[in-house]
């Protein structure tokens, strides 16, 4: 809780806020402002474009995808952090903007006796066609939601989501495709000039990126972020300092809306097609997730967000890759949370020593349970053959109990204190690091979702606002 | 009249099902203001632990113990299993959130989410499996009503769920602990200078909400059969939304919202279409919450100005 | 005199409670009339009907024109703005942006104007700026300089207090409703807010109603001095008078006052 009294000389330098490289960090960025964070993105992504992706479509895809959902974030930061509205329904402006731009770009209408061979417009037209359909959408939406505060407004988004998701799987399927989808979408165009791969697609949803950020920047320096705020912060107050409090939800719903549907009628023509499974539950969290752990509130933030969470998906798509996230997270862990210096050491040696240790007990003890290789992909395979208890075949029955224990043990190892904890890391790392190699590398796709979850639950809790918010009051 | 009797008793089942969850989420948006995403798959591991229960003693088939003695043993395992669960995750998840903005809490809820259905899917496999109750729970053609059989599961779940409504409502009620309960969902901070000790309460509060969870999942084994990793994503919405229109935060509004929304979902798919039921039955909610927002039970939030 | 403010026969109930009964209250242009009386008087709910968050039985006119039924924000508009018993400040927004956001009304631009920064816009920002600097030197040192970006959480109780009077000047309002301005002072800041109020209405021209418990304050400051109890006026006059009012008396001490003076 923030102190509620702080004396003239205390405030004074409070502005001296943190000490070493943080501090110098966040002078620094006071003394030069916002627009730097502009060009260090799209400096990033030109790099990244340029010199990275090399031809590899997986690359360029996920550079696509980071930048799709950068874009997402940022619209749900408006809902969500600017406004402090619960919209749990959002994904259905993107879903709308998305099969909006595919309606008027693919055979769909052709199947209406309206115009045989569909209604094919260029994209010049097609998206503002999109855009504003879904914008007249978050209008309506948020009048209705001006009716509901706080969870209320939360509980029926969601089911307003969800409704879209089920609508557009079941309702006229023979111009929205049912569960077949969509497809077919002629991508952007101008005159005969198309962007034809996904890296094309990329450049063009970066510029919107950068475009969208300078132009939000702005609104939230101005009147309409300072009401934004002022209705999040509280709203009774804010009707009466003038504020209308039920127009600027209406407008922060309808711009929100805007973004989405952008970001859809760009992820429906690289995808060249639309489902509904597109746009189901799953999306939704991954944005909130993208919002909440970039940090809500901040442009920044959202657009960090969407690059943290959809890396991190990525990267534990990958086996390889999963693994250096999971050792990765695991060294910082212990490098975080483990202090001073000397104490990490020891925890450090004598996890080494006890894996050492057990791996050659248990081998004396019985060859075949320590005869399997752990299933690390990489180098990382040599390096624990002697470390980690892998019994020979794949038996699940063994890792599953080294799972459960390893479960038992974190949470049993957050409650101790003092020496207690330092002492219960050891086994547990140890533990963890056995199950992983022996279970968890068998089903990856598993696996990664179990991460996913772990992710989210210790960064709120290290940090719940964010990893570029800041910290709030709340008057609940 | 038949297929009316039957929808109506499929529905008041489903109904104390819901309720059953619906209450969980109630008492812990009560005491911590948190919409626990993650209920609803407390309610599946339930399921699961009822149906290990089964195999262990032998299988439906070829039961080793009495069957009275099975269910009541599924239910305490469960009830108990799912109860410590619900506290574990209160310590290791929610507990450093207490002072954190509202939507922090929501992401790690659906961080819980995932681990818990996708733990599931690890250990246990993503099939369905089957309770088979009707291989050792035999229909009882004893009782009727207008000609439409009562099966023996129906009324276990039914008078199982109304006892547990009813000692839910005398603890809330009648006891110290309830009492307590009800000043930490007042005003916390307060609660805790009044000498009550806030964390063991919520602790409290989440252990018998989750066990509720978990009883309605082994009682949803035994009527409707079959289990997987995923139930708990429906039911929990659904159970969710029986919460909240029936007023979130408030008991009675719980069992009278799980009620109605079994029976809504039991009507719409019998006598509209089962594939727009789902449909109907949000179409539905958001006519009421628009009608009245706070809930059927619930209380408009006050202000002091 | 121009009669600024007027309540004519405003009764306000809650279920069974009767907050105001037959309500008489007026105030003219560049007055400072306080409002006393006992906890649960009504007194903050004759601001709530008067900013319109509450809609009243009877007639309340603001410059000649009926102000019942309009909403908050409109009422604000029209030039009577309120500071809160209890502090409700945009507490994570800066010193500034809390002035700032209270300037909404006074201003125009639309959405688009201002991310392009056009013309309107930018003036309109010039403005919104200068208010914001005028209103805060107000207070002297206390709310200049260095605190301009500080989040609101981070002032003093009395800082608090002062940043809730200089965002409802913001607003551009001509009458000013203040609750309990002095509540949880010190002597000092007592003083100091009694000093605030007249210059309040000497320097920039306010009218003033002002919900007080401290009779120091209510002394130094008043016009005129309304008392209510159980929602219904007692009686009006000038601070002495009322200060010796027997049913004024009575509502503060309960009766036999003579009793209690030996």
């Amino acid at each position: 809780m923030a102190p509620i009294g702080v004396d003239e000389w205390v405030a004074r330098s409070g502005d001296r806020r943190d000490s070493g490289w943080r501090g110098g960090l966040s002078r620094i960025d006071a003394r030069v402002g916002w627009w730097p964070r502009l060009l260090v993105v799209g400096l990033l992504a030109f790099v990244y474009g340029e010199f990275v992706v090399g031809g590899n479509v997986n690359y360029a895809q996920t550079g696509f995808n980071v930048v799709l959902y950068a874009l997402l974030a940022l619209g749900l930061n408006i809902v969500v952090g600017w406004a402090g509205l619960l919209d749990l329904g959002y994904i259905a402006f993107f879903g709308a903007g998305a099969y909006g731009y595919a309606l008027f770009s693919s055979h769909a209408f052709g199947n209406l006796p309206l115009a045989s061979g569909g209604v094919q417009l260029p994209a010049v037209a097609s998206i503002p066609i999109a855009v504003a359909g879904v914008a007249i959408l978050g209008l309506l939406i948020g009048l209705v939601a001006l009716r509901l505060s706080g969870d209320y407004l939360a509980i029926v988004t969601l089911f307003v989501g969800q409704a879209f998701a089920e609508a557009v799987n079941n309702v006229a399927p023979g111009t929205l495709g049912g569960a077949n989808g969509l497809f077919g979408l002629q991508g952007f165009k101008v005159g005969s000039a198309e962007i034809g791969s996904t890296l094309g697609y990329y450049w063009f949803a970066v510029i919107a990126l950068l475009i969208l950020m300078a132009l939000l920047h702005l609104l939230d320096t101005s009147r309409t972020g300072r009401a934004w705020r002022a209705v999040r912060d509280d709203s009774l107050a804010a009707s009466a300092m003038t504020i209308p409090v039920n127009k600027v939800k209406v407008m922060a719903f309808t711009f929100g809306a805007i973004v989405a549907a952008l970001a859809g009628t760009i992820f429906a023509a690289q995808q060249s097609s639309v489902f509904a499974t597109n746009f189901n539950a799953q999306t939704l969290i991954l944005i909130y997730a993208c919002l909440v752990l970039g940090g809500a509130g901040s442009i920044a933030g959202a657009v960090l967000g969407g690059v943290v969470v959809t890396v991190a998906q990525q990267l534990l798509s990958s086996p390889i890759d999963s693994a250096y996230l999971f050792y990765g997270i695991l060294v910082i862990v212990l490098i975080a949370r483990v202090r001073p210096w000397r104490h990490l050491g020891a925890v450090v040696a004598a996890i080494v020593g006890l894996g050492f240790a057990a791996h050659a007990i248990v081998g004396a003890i019985s060859h075949s349970a320590v005869a399997g290789s752990p299933g690390s992909a990489g180098w990382f395979a040599g390096a624990l053959r002697h470390f980690a208890i892998v019994p020979r075949g794949e038996p699940l029955t063994y890792g599953n109990i080294l799972y459960v224990a390893a479960i038992i043990m974190v949470i049993a190892v957050v409650q101790l204190k003092g020496i207690r904890r330092l002492i219960a890391v050891v086994p547990t790392v140890y533990v963890g690091i056995c199950c992983w190699e022996a279970r968890l590398t068998l089903d990856p796709g598993i696996t990664a979702q179990i991460m996913i979850g772990a992710i989210l639950i210790v960064t709120m809790a290290a940090r719940p606002e964010g990893l570029l918010g800041s910290r709030r009051v709340e008057v609940i | 009249m038949h297929i009316f009797i039957q929808t109506l008793v499929t529905g008041i089942v489903t109904g104390c099902l819901y309720a059953l969850i619906a209450l969980g989420y109630s008492m812990v948006y009560g005491v911590l203001k948190l919409l626990n995403f993650a209920h609803g798959d407390l309610y599946m591991v339930g399921a699961f632990i009822g149906y290990f229960a089964i195999q262990w003693f032998g299988g439906a088939a070829a039961l080793i113990i009495p069957v009275p003695l099975l269910v009541i043993f599924m239910m305490l395992v469960a009830g108990l299993g799912v109860g410590a669960l619900g506290v574990a995750i209160e310590r290791f998840a929610y507990r450093p959130l207490r002072n954190a903005p509202r939507i922090a809490p929501l992401i790690t809820a659906l961080g819980v989410s995932f681990i818990l259905e996708d733990s599931v899917l690890l250990l246990f496999g993503g099939f369905t499996r089957n309770y088979n109750a009707p291989a050792f729970l035999p229909f009882t053609e004893s009782i009727h009503i207008d000609g439409v059989p009562i099966d023996s599961v129906q009324i276990i779940v039914v008078c199982v769920s109304l006892a547990m409504m009813v000692g839910l409502r005398e603890l809330v009620n009648r006891t110290l602990f309830g009492k307590s309960m009800r000043a930490v969902a007042s005003d916390r901070e307060a609660a805790e200078m009044l000498g009550i000790n806030v964390d063991r309460t919520i602790a409290m509060t989440f252990f018998i909400g989750s066990a509720m969870a978990g009883v309605a999942g082994v009682m949803s084994g035994l009527a409707f059969g079959q289990i997987s990793n995923i139930i708990g994503f429906l039911a929990g919405l659904k159970a969710f939304t029986a919460a909240v229109v029936g007023g979130i935060g408030s008991i009675p509004g719980a069992m009278i919202g799980g009620l109605f929304i079994g029976l809504c979902e039991s009507f719409s798919s019998s006598y509209v279409s089962s594939q727009y039921s789902d449909l109907i039955v949000f179409g539905i909610l958001i006519a009421t919450m628009l009608v009245r927002p706070q809930g059927v039970f619930g209380q408009p939030p006050l202000q002091k100005v | 005199m121009t009669r600024l403010l007027e309540l004519e026969g405003v009764s306000l109930s809650f279920g069974g409670l009767r907050a105001l009964h037959a309500l008489d209250l007026h105030v003219d242009e560049h007055e400072i009339v306080s409002v006393i009386g006992p906890n649960g008087a009504g007194k903050s709910t004759v601001f709530n009907v008067i900013t319109g968050i509450y809609e009243p039985d009877g007639d309340i006119r603001f410059d000649g024109q009926s102000i019942v039924g309009r909403r908050p924000h409109q009422i604000t508009r029209l030039g009577i703005a309120r500071t809160f018993q209890s502090l409700r400040l945009f507490l994570n927004m800066t010193v500034k942006e809390n002035v700032k956001a209270a300037t909404y009304g006074g201003t125009h631009a639309t959405p688009i104007e201002s991310m392009l920064r056009l013309p309107r816009a930018r003036r309109e920002e010039r403005e919104v700026e200068a208010t914001a600097q005028d209103v805060l030197s107000f207070f002297g040192q206390r709310l200049l300089g260095y605190r301009f970006n500080q989040p609101a959480y981070v002032l003093s109780y009395a800082n608090r207090r002062r940043l809730e009077i200089a965002r409802a000047m913001a607003t551009g309002a001509r009458l000013l409703l203040l609750d309990e301005p002095a509540a949880g002072m010190n002597p000092n800041e007592t003083h100091e807010i009694t000093e605030l109020i007249g210059r309040l209405r000497d320097e920039r021209g306010y009218t003033i109603l002002v919900i007080e418990h401290d009779m120091h304050v209510v002394e130094g400051i008043s016009d005129r001095v309304v008392a209510l109890d159980h929602g219904e006026k007692l009686t009006e006059g000038g601070f002495h008078e009322v200060a010796n009012h027997p049913g004024v008396i009575e509502a503060y001490l309960g009766r036999n006052p003579e009793a209690l003076q030996k």
